[in-house]
């Protein structure tokens, strides 16, 4: 997707609320897989998602493009979603497949074999909320450190370096248990 | 709030373009959107000048019914005490 096109299109809704329609169908699957990730119910999530691209249409007079992808800013929208939807919530439980757990054993060390999972799964279930958003922000979504920061209202330099003081504390977690 | 981890061969069950398609619907979205947009941009009743004007008479009917109501049970009660006092006299 050309950015400058996608600038275009943006500018164009933010006149014109009826042209955000193609920013919704381009974007609606990113949003509505990114919410099932921790929502799990297609029901729930398709009314999160409705949810996030309305606060988004309400909110894009106020826009402004910073270099980082719209999609991001999307994600922020829809993890604020998530977050009223979690506050009355005494837990979340998050459901990761192998293969997306894979980069992450192979960036703390842990050999991606089934039986290693689960001090991995143990090990992100110590860590409180802030820290887990970025674990699964850069592996389980796959965002740049930018995309992260844009998501996260923080500086791609912070997202890098908060990013890997969680994967040292992952790395002790793990040590602690073996 | 407690996160919990679930690491599976599968993890959670990734929906098809299909499945998800079923749930994409622009026009609601912008239905959705102008009511948010009436709601938002509803004038508050003490902004409308006619409403307000028909906030301020309401109020001030209550006032003066109340007043008279107060007044009228005043002078029942000053009666009672002449009367009584007549009475005893």
């Amino acid at each position: 997707m050309d950015p400058q096109h996608e600038i275009a299109e943006i500018q164009a809704a933010q006149g014109d609320s009826r042209r955000f329609t193609p920013l919704y169908q381009r974007y609606f699957s990113d949003i509505f897989r990114f919410i099932l990730r921790r929502a799990t119910d297609h029901e729930l999530t398709a009314d999160l998602t409705q949810q996030t691209f309305l606060k988004a249409m309400l909110a894009l007079p106020k826009y402004e493009a910073r270099g980082t992808p719209f999609r991001a800013w999307l994600y922020r929208i829809a993890l604020n979603e998530l977050r009223m939807h979690w506050r009355k919530r005494k837990e979340v439980v998050v459901n990761i497949s192998f293969l997306e757990a894979k980069g992450l054993s192979d960036v703390v060390g842990l050999p991606s074999e089934d039986e290693r999972m689960q001090p991995l799964a143990l090990a992100l279930g110590r860590l409180n909320a802030e820290k887990a958003r970025l674990i699964e922000l850069r592996f389980m979504d796959g965002l740049s450190f930018a995309e992260m920061g844009d998501v996260l209202g923080i500086g791609e330099d912070a997202a890098k370096m908060r990013t890997h003081r969680v994967l040292t504390t992952l790395r002790t977690y793990l040590v602690q248990r073996a | 709030m407690k996160q919990r981890y679930h690491i599976s061969p599968k993890g959670h069950k990734e929906p098809t373009e299909a499945e998800i398609a079923k749930y994409r619907d622009p026009k609601k979205l912008i239905h959705n959107y102008q009511k948010a947009q009436q709601l938002l941009h509803k004038k508050p009743i003490y902004k409308d000048p006619k409403a307000f004007l028909v906030l301020l008479v309401i109020v001030m009917l209550a006032y003066i019914l109340s007043e008279r109501a107060n007044d009228s049970e005043q002078s029942e009660d000053s009666d009672t005490t002449e009367q009584f006092e007549t009475d005893t006299d």
